[in-house]
């Protein structure tokens, strides 16, 4: 049995952000991760936030993993956690043994929103993710020329790195409709949904002007109108009024079948053809993983605007569970920058927990949480157009589970 | 519309005809339709398709606000029997 004072789940910008804090907090730290890389989805991010501006995440990575290291962080790569558990302490089971714990953060991240589409259990179709993986971790290409389907902020950063590659990505095209699942939405649905993308595709949105997204019957004619050959970002076509209906392949992906399609998702049996390709990436957005936090016994709640069903927390990444903390995309889909500073709540409020409270970490810990609204009023990749609304919702929630605790100890 | 033949499920290769039917036959719930099919009961522990089973099955319409419809349990990944009984 091993022991730690804090162990933490997941080794990305949230978990290491909070090892730091926890650390110089003088707590004995140890963070698991499955991946053999420190770093989590940082690994794969490469965009320009503003003209020469770049965001490097394999240089944050390098940088937290460091700073983790040189404050005495002990960290655990290609460690998979099977299950957790609350005895006297937390109890974390993990293939390369078991860690005992005062507090327990978890902090693994998001997963990748299926869409299912005929033809995608064929080799060479992936998710995007995966394909961010391959090209900016691994170093290799998924292909030489591929589809896109699914337009969200992710598809739009990752097609742009993917070109950087020197890969060639023939179009970028919005999945099928299909009314049972939620994910698969119309055209005209989807570009309801558009403004969240403003700032990544300025110049898209320009072009299609953003007055023609703001109710039903402009977006219709926006679909009706829209150009057959796609509108350009970067130099790839982007096609609001087509879909793949079927991947095409035998043993691996040839090609994708396009179909024409009408605002409200029909497909156009006139305007179909194929394109060869041999690579296709999935991108349905992103989902908080909350597999742990369910097995915890924490309570849920769905907020949409935070990508689905979160574990109930507060502004200082305390859930209900004693001595069990949340920070990063299990909180709600946001970019790295928030989850870098909501780690950092986290690793205070695990040094607050052992050490007790102080002048020193409460300013400390309202710095932090102050930190947090500013990095999201400035943030550049927004994933949901209404973070805010969810952020709001849930700290509604939490004050109400407050007063009932309250309630019923009296 | 969905091709009727696409599979949901990978582990299991339960398709999407399989859950829309017994979806329809039964009225069932999302664990229900788990269970009558095996989506999502296969290696991966439904990572891929546990919300398509959520949204195929019949209470999907009224979204579930407050727990998550389909149970997670431990082991929540894959792991090797002889790590089971280990007390390293």
């Amino acid at each position: 049995m091993n022991e730690a004072e804090v162990v933490i789940i997941g080794a990305g910008p949230a978990g290491l952000s909070a090892a730091i804090q926890s650390a110089r907090c003088g707590l004995r730290v140890t963070v698991l991760d499955e991946f053999m890389k420190p770093g989590g989805r940082l690994l794969g991010q490469l965009h320009e936030e503003k003209k020469g501006v770049w965001w490097n995440g394999i240089e944050e990575a390098d940088r937290l993993y460091e700073d983790a290291v040189n404050s005495g962080v002990h960290i655990r790569l290609g460690t998979t956690v099977y299950h957790i558990e609350k005895e006297n302490r937390w109890v974390t089971e993990t293939s390369e043994g078991t860690w005992e714990s005062r507090c327990l953060l978890l902090a693994a991240g998001a997963a990748e929103t299926p869409l299912p589409i005929s033809g995608w259990t064929l080799p060479g179709v992936m998710s995007i993710g995966a394909a961010q993986v391959m090209t900016n971790v691994h170093r290799v290409t998924p292909g030489n020329k591929g589809i896109i389907i699914g337009i969200n902020p992710l598809t739009m950063a990752i097609a742009r790195e993917l070109q950087l590659a020197g890969v060639e990505i023939e179009g970028i095209y919005i999945p099928p409709y299909e009314k049972k699942f939620r994910q698969m939405e119309t055209p005209e649905q989807i570009l309801a949904g558009m403004q969240r993308m403003a700032h990544l595709a300025p110049s898209f949105l320009l072009r299609v002007g953003s007055r023609f997204l703001v109710n039903q019957w402009t977006r219709q004619k926006a679909i009706q109108f829209y150009p057959k050959k796609g509108l350009s970002v970067w130099g790839i076509p982007i096609h609001f009024d087509k879909t793949v209906t079927k991947i095409i392949g035998e043993n691996e992906v040839k090609g994708g079948f396009i179909s024409s399609i009408n605002a409200e998702g029909i497909i156009k049996e006139e305007e179909q053809y194929r394109k060869e390709v041999d690579f296709v990436c999935i991108s349905g957005g992103l989902y908080p993983l909350v597999e742990l936090a369910a097995v915890a016994g924490c309570p849920f709640y769905l907020i949409p605007e935070l990508g689905g069903h979160i574990p109930l927390h507060n502004q200082t990444m305390h859930t209900p569970v004693e001595g069990l903390f949340v920070a990063g995309n299990i909180t709600g889909i946001e970019s790295a920058k928030i989850a870098m500073v909501q780690g950092e709540t986290a690793g205070l409020s695990m040094g607050k927990a052992v050490n007790g409270t102080s002048r020193d970490i409460e300013e400390k810990l309202h710095q932090s949480v102050q930190n947090e609204k500013r990095i999201r009023a400035e943030a550049l990749i927004q994933f949901h157009p209404e973070v805010k609304k969810g952020r709001e919702k849930m700290h509604e929630l939490w004050q109400n589970y407050v007063k009932e605790s309250a309630a019923a100890k009296e | 519309m969905m091709d009727r033949e696409t599979i949901i499920c990978r582990c299991e290769e339960v398709t999407y005809e399989e859950l829309i039917t017994t979806a329809d036959s039964y009225h069932c719930s999302a664990r229900e339709l788990k269970l009558r099919t095996r989506a999502g009961m296969g290696i991966c522990g439904g990572r891929t398709c546990r919300f398509l089973i959520e949204d195929a099955a019949e209470e999907s319409k009224e979204k579930v606000y407050e727990n998550i419809p389909l149970k997670y349990q431990p082991p929540v990944r894959p792991m090797r029997f002889d790590e089971g009984g280990k007390n390293k």
